[in-house]
């Protein structure tokens, strides 16, 4: 056991995991949170998408070791009230049926958005590709990130 | 808490049946029965029988109850019933019967609630019941004012209710049911990662176990050596999971976190023996297809359609976490039973039902999968030996590979056709596989009841014959009729294109008069402008009916690209309670089609499951979804179910439309099965 610092959701967050441990457990696990959700273990669902350094990442495949030195943010840290517009477009759409993919889902929506604030609908689809949604959600979720993205450019 | 009155009582199939008036002590509260309750601070709990599964159960009982108290689905906190089958009835989610066997006994419990305030502030004023009116959340009277149910509860609560005539909201009077606007309950929660599902319960003091699974089928542990595995951090027992109450069987590592519960897993050195370690899913639809009869009755057009195994592989993988103390258990599970589940762990810890809770955990997605009860059963079993909460985690791999399957099945259809290019008699016979998980569907007649749902003219016979099943297989999705449907409705698409007839008329004219089909299949063809079919792209058809429901399909694809480009579906549920529901349940159903048409399906080489996550098991991803247009046809017919109706004719139209006008002989399209 070693002990680590994550700057988690703007707090810094000390934990004692073997340092292989991946960071969706210490996400899980240690810090108790549960959006982060676990569906493959292996980088292939992307239920547990979340932001490191803004960028959406994967915390099933990266070590706790490896994650000391990069801001990381979940979907807890979003938003502070669920108002992200991303967040409000989901809602706006009723995107959601058994929404367990659906953090994943909004987390790397967040993040294509924050770079690409615009994107057409092969951008879209390149983004989510990996993100799977066993509900097939998929045309809400389309329509929904054109909606957010609607949403942010009004907000400017 | 004392509940004053039971008025109505769910039976076994939800419905309502009795009224029991409980003599009324003190009044602070109303509690009309166990669905719905207000306190005299004026907030309403409404209480959700059924799991959410992701069908939105917990939506319509909102809605319900707030259409008939007169509030909004805002002022309402839904609560989501433990197991308990006394109190609730059936809490199965299965057969799409949820919202049509509890729109009745809600709706009348929230009904009975606003008569009982408003004959409460009537009397109050000395008025006429006639002249007062619910309205947000109070009573109101045109010269009288209003006043907030808060203020009416304990008058009301003394009310005998057999005294006070009860009367549903009539649909035409509706402000939430049947209208668009407003989605899920939990929609805020979900989009901020505050839904709890199973694989969330974190009880204090809790262990986590992951189990190891026979490495092929059937296989049984020989010798365990667990040396290593004990000496790892965090590690607290490991165990054998051998007994028929213990689940699927295997070797439980249980620890303080799920790494170190996966890292003692992989430390474990076991042999195994016994089990089918040379089995092969392509020796199997082999053996299907020469279990048909030698000849089929009908000598004319025929077709063979194989059929694969398919995984339900929901999003959270499957998990249980259990609590077994000296004086009972709690479990906390996602399940698509709460209430059978309960009943059967207090048979098999011959404890009273009163000793075990079972907490109804959201369900990231359950498809059939979670009306099992073999991971809570692990759950038990790991939490009785060490005292301890211990949640059982499945990985991905665990869950593929450890399923029960949807069975294959081999289907020879056969017509004689008229002089018109119509068929006038067919045969369709079936061989398949039971359901391990459910003993009476061995018989062939269930398996029969639940596949087949011709609608056509065509007189003819469907006969099934059982295999045993080489592996669990269980309820997935529309069960039977998935594979039943495909065969059937591409065999008519053969025939259709072989006779040079247009795939709409020919449905339209074998269908009987006065189906409900022919209104939805009408409104499809019209939605998706079937007299102008776009240069380079094919369509497919298909009809189904059940559950009380009717659906047409019409899918378009381009052969050549092999892409869904657009799904039209029109479905007649009766009265549509919540239609942004409703058109979500066809979407998944389409997503679910497109899936296994185009690829996904299990396959079992030298005894294992060779498919163990998203990456062999090819479930559609966004780019691969069509655009998808949903109809509600609103009727006067009883309200009907919806879960799983629209799978099989999707399926069935987009193979039709991949195919363009070529015969399909199986799904996935274009692959070979097994």
């Amino acid at each position: 056991m070693t002990r680590y610092l994550l700057r988690v959701n703007g707090e810094r967050r000390e934990v004692d995991v073997e340092g292989d441990t991946p960071l969706l457990w210490v996400l899980r696990d240690e810090l108790g949170l549960t959006g982060v959700k676990y569906g493959c273990g292996v980088g292939l669902c992307g239920a547990c998408t979340s932001h490191v350094d803004g960028e959406a990442a994967r915390p099933c495949v990266r070590t706790t070791a490896d994650s000391t030195r990069t801001p990381i943010t979940t979907i807890e840290g979003l938003s502070r009230d669920g108002d992200h517009p991303v967040q409000r477009a989901w809602r706006e759409l009723d995107v959601a049926q058994c929404g367990y993919c659906q953090p994943g889902q909004v987390m790397a929506a967040a993040a294509l958005l924050a770079r690409d604030p615009d994107p057409d609908d092969e951008a879209i689809e390149e983004a989510l590709r990996d993100n799977v949604c066993r509900c097939g959600t998929y045309p809400r979720i389309r329509a929904a990130v054109r909606r957010a993205s609607r949403i942010m450019r009004e907000a400017q | 808490m004392i509940s004053r009155r039971t008025l109505l009582r769910g039976t076994a199939a939800g419905a309502l049946v009795v009224a029991i008036p409980v003599p009324a002590l003190a009044s602070e509260s109303l509690m009309p029965n166990v669905f719905v309750r207000l306190d005299d601070q004026g907030r309403i709990t409404a209480t959700a029988p059924r799991p959410d599964t992701g069908q939105g159960v917990r939506t319509v009982v909102a809605l319900m109850v707030a259409e008939e108290l007169a509030v909004d689905t805002s002022d309402i906190t839904v609560e989501q019933a433990p197991g308990d089958t006394e109190r609730f009835g059936s809490q199965a989610v299965a057969n799409s019967s949820s919202v049509r066997q509890l729109a009745t006994p809600i709706r009348t419990a929230a009904a009975t609630a606003r008569c009982l305030l408003v004959t409460a502030a009537a009397q109050r004023w000395r008025v006429p019941v006639t002249e007062c009116v619910a309205k947000d959340g109070a009573v109101c009277h045109p010269r009288r004012g209003k006043l907030p149910y808060r203020a009416l509860v304990r008058a009301a609560a003394a009310l005998d209710p057999a005294t006070v005539p009860v009367e549903l909201t009539p649909p035409e009077k509706w402000r939430l049911l049947g209208r668009t606007r407003g989605g899920r309950v939990d929609a805020r929660d979900i989009v901020t990662g505050r839904t709890r599902y199973g694989i969330d319960a974190r009880p204090p003091g809790g262990l986590v176990a992951v189990v190891a699974r026979p490495p092929w089928l059937g296989a049984v542990p020989d010798t365990i050596d667990d040396t290593t595995t004990r000496a790892l951090p965090g590690v607290v027992e490991v165990l054998t999971l051998t007994a028929p109450g213990d689940g699927q069987g295997g070797v439980a590592v249980v620890a303080r976190s799920t790494h170190q519960a996966l890292r003692g897993r992989d430390a474990l050195r076991i042999t195994w023996h016994g089990g089918t370690p040379a089995a092969d899913s392509r020796a199997w639809i082999t053996d299907l297809e020469t279990a048909l009869p030698a000849s089929s009755p009908i000598n004319g057009v025929q077709r063979i359609y194989r059929m694969p195994l398919l995984a339900h592989a929901p999003m959270e993988p499957m998990n249980a976490t259990a609590h077994v103390r000296p004086d009972g258990v709690t479990v906390w599970a996602p399940t698509q039973d709460p209430g059978g589940l309960r009943t059967q762990l207090a048979r098999q810890l011959g404890v009273p039902a009163t000793a075990v809770r079972v907490e109804a955990s959201a369900s990231g997605g359950a498809f059939g999968r979670r009306i099992e009860p073999d991971p809570v059963l692990e759950a038990v079993a790991c939490s009785r030996r060490t005292n301890a909460p211990v949640q059982v985690l499945w990985t991905r791999a665990d869950d593929m590979r450890h399923d029960s399957y949807r069975p294959m099945s081999v289907h020879r259809m056969s017509a004689e056709i008229g002089v018109n290019g119509m068929p006038i008699r067919r045969a369709h016979e079936v061989v398949t596989w039971p359901l391990t998980v459910l003993p009476p569907f061995a018989n062939p007649a269930l398996i029969k009841a639940s596949g087949d749902h011709f609608p056509y003219t065509v007189p003819g016979d469907v006969t099934v014959t059982v295999r045993p099943a080489p592996l669990r297989t269980g309820f997935w999705r529309a069960v039977y009729a998935g594979q039943f449907l495909y065969a059937e409705e591409n065999f008519l698409s053969e025939i259709g294109t072989r006779s040079g007839l247009d795939q709409i008329a020919l449905r339209r004219a074998l269908l009987p008069a006065g189906s409900r089909l022919h209104r939805v299949l009408d409104t499809v063809a019209a939605r998706a402008r079937w007299d102008k079919p776009a240069r380079g792209t094919a369509r497919g058809v298909a009809c189904h009916e059940d559950y009380g429901s009717a659906i047409a399909v019409i899918a378009v694809a381009e052969p050549e690209s092999r892409r869904v480009l657009r799904v039209h579906a029109a479905v007649d549920v009766g009265v549509a309670l919540h239609p942004s529901g409703v058109r979500a349940q066809v979407e998944g159903c389409v997503a679910d089609a497109v899936s296994t048409v185009l690829g996904a399906q299990i396959t079992v080489r030298e005894g294992r499951v060779v498919e163990s996550s998203f990456g062999d098991y090819r479930w559609a991803r966004i780019g691969h979804t069509p655009d998808i247009d949903v109809t509600i046809v609103q009727t006067n017919a009883p309200l009907g179910g919806l879960g799983e109706l629209a799978y099989p004719p999707a399926a069935a139209a987009i193979a039709a439309a991949l195919a363009g006008g070529a015969p399909v002989t199986g799904m996935p399209f274009g692959t070979d099965v097994g």
